[in-house]
């Protein structure tokens, strides 16, 4: 299945976009990128690595020689790419549980999107507009996000054993590893393969 | 609230009943006619989920697999609009729930393994008299319709606590039996704990349509059911998993890693599930089990995780805090509600006191069996993501200690603190303390639906 | 700028696709064809890239039509889709496309108008950001951390565990020698390979015959 490599599922979207509409996306996208704590949830979240909107307006497509024709379009086009762990189905899921206003306020502007919730009609939307992925690449295809910002965190906490326990008696190092066991506990999960789909 | 139509609906599917001894027989229907003469005479027995006056001394429950369905000649329209999951059955879906390995459907036992299985008539009773009376009645059924085989049984009983007693343990020693799901209109005493959280920390019913067909579920929507209406409402999904129980392996295993553990073999036990052997919750009750607080039902399962973000009082890893996560993932809990499932389940086989001498070999585990609106949606979702994996509460590919696969030893982090009797521990090289030895997937169908097949009245769209 | 989130910058490509009816194979068939043979582990082009943290190709046909009272419209041409998620700045990533992975990008774009080649690095770079589009929103998790630490710290977080798990219950003495040891070779730790090799069985690509149409998914 092209779509996932390793933990990670790529996901491809296109929605079109009357023009009128496409400035107001551009306002709340904008809001966003300012207002942290809207960012807040996305964060907690906690299952996407990146994930980007594009908005392709109709005289944006690239020409780039004579040869190539070129585009007449009615709409503007908006690009969603996101790269997460997880199933297509959870993913979809969570976000309806816990971000339904945040995603409607992005793609109500976009041609005959039903609401977020209820979550079967958005579902049956995403795969009408979903392109399936012919090259998808991870540099580390066995880590999710979690697994990558968890071992950012033990490597924090073993540099700064190390360096302060360099010159520690066993008794004072003996202290200072279990503070650091402590430090570390919730972070030390394996990276192996995951379950299908994900 | 939605007043449920208990008339209507299956008793084993809105409340788990307190018999002592089962017994669930296999069936291989013969074909449709027969089949649905079968139905309609076992009609009378099926026990509903009405109010009892006098408790009855036994109970009958029926329903079906896919093939069983196509067996009793539903129409193809209405066998195709049935989801795919159940349609393709649990043996199919074997990699989906990493049944692998020694829980492989190849090393399921014979009966399970050649598989065929229709239907399920699962009969609870009150003793072992009993229980015969209401077999010898349904075999009275087969033989004057000629409308299914029995393939085999399965029983299973409470175990007995040593003293001539029933008791609510299975075989590792825990008590089981806690935090099913409370349901809108399900008709029996909730305790806080069970349904759903509420903005302000209060706990409120789950949607109807998580765990019966044809009822709005947590998702505001009707639940993808089967076609017609008629056929799907009342009606619910249910797993069966025979789960063999390696209580030697266990033994070994806690009494190993119990003597270096400084909280000591009894609390590590805890550690495992998140729960004491008696079932006090460590999320209340940390340092010690407390009676007291087990036999309240308005307080032993009366928890949040959210004042444990470190699972320094109940491990983020614990079976509970896996299969149930509460308020652990944040946004109070609302990324848990659908993925609640309703747990029937009874232990079979000889129950080895603590200290008996015990092989893993012993026919002894749990008959688990799952309740819910949609298999994908709720448990294959726990089972895959929860249980055999770990990335929803940050263990990475970490696995559920008791029924997780295991087969390269795996690991389970038990956090602690300063405390002497709290530290951190790592448990490492674990086995497979559970294996499958087989199961299937079953629609457990309204009586009006039950009806509507009998008559070979069932009319897609 | 709103390609840059923190350290990672985010490159979208929309690179028209040629469309020639007397060609044997289409040329958005070729793609996929060389696509879907193309590693996508340590072996994968993009690991040689090795600032890539994810990345993507998508051959897309055509927009969708929704649904009435939507209005039906087509694209005149196919474009290729390239997201990409690196570190550093664009004008490097480029160069080092042209200069590390050229056969995959000659394989690839070598399929679409206005393609120059890889030979001049300079008219390489300007094609491609004539295909840029900029990014309108960019989301990302960690946004502080390269390719190379992040695979490096993955590989201390296992070696960590395994530490701790193996540890437990020795004297201080022991602790704090065996502590010693496994922090030195930490600090010599061998330079972690970008996209791991897949073991076998786990999500490799399927290669398609060459007479299959190339729709799949």
């Amino acid at each position: 299945m092209t779509n996932i490599n390793g933990k990670t599922y790529a996901m491809t979207a296109i929605t079109p976009m009357k023009s009128w509409k496409t400035p107001i996306l551009r306002v709340f996208f904008f809001l966003l990128g300012r207002i942290k704590p809207l960012q807040a949830k996305l964060v907690n979240l906690s299952f996407i690595h990146f994930a980007r909107w594009v908005v392709v307006k109709r005289r944006g497509f690239p020409r780039v020689s004579d040869a190539q024709p070129e585009e007449n379009l009615h709409y503007d086009y908006l690009l969603f790419f996101s790269n997460f762990n997880g199933t297509w189905n959870q993913y979809i899921d969570a976000f309806a549980d816990v971000l339904a206003d945040g995603l409607d306020l992005v793609w109500r502007w976009s041609e005959k999107f039903p609401r977020s919730r209820p979550v079967s009609a958005f579902k049956r939307y995403i795969a009408l507009v979903q392109f399936d992925t012919d090259y998808y690449y991870t540099a580390y295809p066995r880590a999710t996000t979690n697994d990558v910002k968890a071992a950012h965190r033990v490597c924090a906490a073993l540099e700064d054993l190390g360096k302060s326990g360099r010159d520690m008696s066993p008794a004072d190092f003996n202290r200072a590893y279990l503070q650091f066991v402590i430090r570390v506990q919730k972070d030390l999960g394996a990276t192996g393969v995951g379950p299908i789909g994900t | 609230m939605a007043k449920l139509n208990a008339a209507d609906i299956q008793g084993f599917a809105m409340r788990g009943y307190t018999f002592p001894v089962a017994r669930f027989v296999f069936l291989e229907i013969v074909d449709a006619p027969s089949g649905q003469a079968l139905l309609r005479r076992v009609l009378d027995q099926v026990t509903t989920a009405e109010r009892w006056d006098v408790k009855p001394d036994s109970t009958l429950n029926i329903a079906f697999t896919y093939q069983g369905l196509v067996r009793l000649g539903l129409p193809d329209a209405t066998l195709l609009s049935f989801p795919v999951e159940f349609v393709q059955g649990m043996k199919a879906r074997a990699e989906v729930l990493e049944d692998t390995g020694v829980s492989a459907p190849e090393k399921w036992e014979p009966a399970w393994r050649t598989g065929g299985v229709h239907g399920w008539v699962g009969i609870y009773a009150e003793s072992s008299e009993v229980l015969q009376r209401r077999c010898k009645i349904l075999d009275d059924l087969l033989a004057e319709t000629g409308g299914a085989q029995v393939l085999h049984t399965q029983d299973a009983s409470l175990l007995s606590d040593g003293g001539g007693k029933y008791c609510a343990k299975e075989h590792f020693g825990y008590t089981d039996g806690f935090g099913n799901p409370d349901f809108d209109g399900a008709d029996r005493k909730s305790q806080p704990g069970q349904g759903k959280l509420t903005a302000d920390g209060q706990w409120a019913p789950l949607a109807t349509g998580e765990f019966l067909l044809g009822y709005a579920d947590e998702a505001g929507e009707l639940p993808v059911a089967p076609v017609p209406h008629l056929l799907a409402k009342n009606g619910t999904f249910m797993v069966y998993r025979k789960l063999h129980q390696n209580v030697a392996t266990f033994r070994e295993y806690l009494d190993e890693h119990g003597s270096k553990y400084a909280g000591g073999k009894e609390k590590l036990a805890a550690k495992f599930v998140g729960r004491w052997p008696d079932g006090t919750p460590l999320e209340l009750s940390p340092e010690r089990p407390d009676p007291s607080l087990v036999n309240d039902p308005a307080r032993n399962t009366k928890f949040t995780y959210g004042s444990d973000p470190e699972g320094t009082r109940c491990p983020i890893g614990s079976h509970i805090r896996r299969a149930h996560p509460r308020d652990a993932f944040g946004f109070n809990g609302q990324l848990v509600n659908r993925r609640r499932i309703m747990r029937r389940g009874l232990p079979y086989g000889r129950y080895a006191q603590p200290g008996e001498p015990v092989t893993d070999a012993e026919e002894h585990g749990v008959i688990f069996m799952v309740l819910n609106a949609s298999i994908f949606r709720q448990f294959e979702f726990v089972q895959q993501q929860w249980i055999q994996y770990g990335n929803d509460s940050h263990q990475g590919t970490d696995r559920d200690l008791l029924l997780g696969k295991h087969d390269h030893g795996g690991r389970f982090m038990i956090q602690g603190d300063t405390d002497p009797a709290n530290p951190p521990y790592m448990c490492t090289g674990l086995r497979n303390f559970v294996e499958l030895r087989g199961g299937e997937y079953f629609f457990m169908p309204s009586l009006t639906a039950l009806a509507l097949i009998a008559t070979d009245a069932v009319d897609p769209r | 700028m709103a390609n840059q989130n923190g350290s990672i910058y985010g490159l979208t490509i929309l690179s028209p696709i040629i469309d020639d009816p007397k060609a044997d194979i289409s040329h958005d068939c070729a793609i996929r064809e060389y696509l879907a043979c193309l590693p996508r582990d340590s072996r994968s082009p993009f690991a040689v890239l090795s600032s890539t943290h994810l990345a993507r190709l998508v051959v897309m046909d055509d927009v969708i039509f929704v649904g009435t009272p939507a209005k039906e419209e087509h694209l005149q041409s196919k474009y290729l889709v390239f997201e990409s998620n690196l570190d550093g700045d664009l004008d490097t990533y480029l160069t080092r496309m042209a200069t590390e992975t050229r056969d995959m990008v000659d394989a690839v774009w070598g399929h679409c108008y206005g393609y120059p080649g890889t030979q001049n690095v300079q008219a390489f770079i300007a094609y491609m950001k004539k295909c840029q589009i900029d990014t309108t929103f960019f989301f990302a998790d960690v946004n502080n951390q390269t390719v190379r630490s992040t695979l490096r710290a993955l590989k201390v977080q296992a070696s960590v565990a395994e530490f701790i798990g193996s540890h437990q219950g020795k004297s201080p003495e022991q602790l704090l020698a065996g502590f010693r040891a496994f922090y030195g070779n930490v600090e010599n730790m061998a330079e972690p390979v970008p996209g791991h090799p897949q073991e076998p069985g786990t999500h490799e690509s399927i290669p398609l015959q060459k007479t299959m149409a190339a729709r799949h998914g």
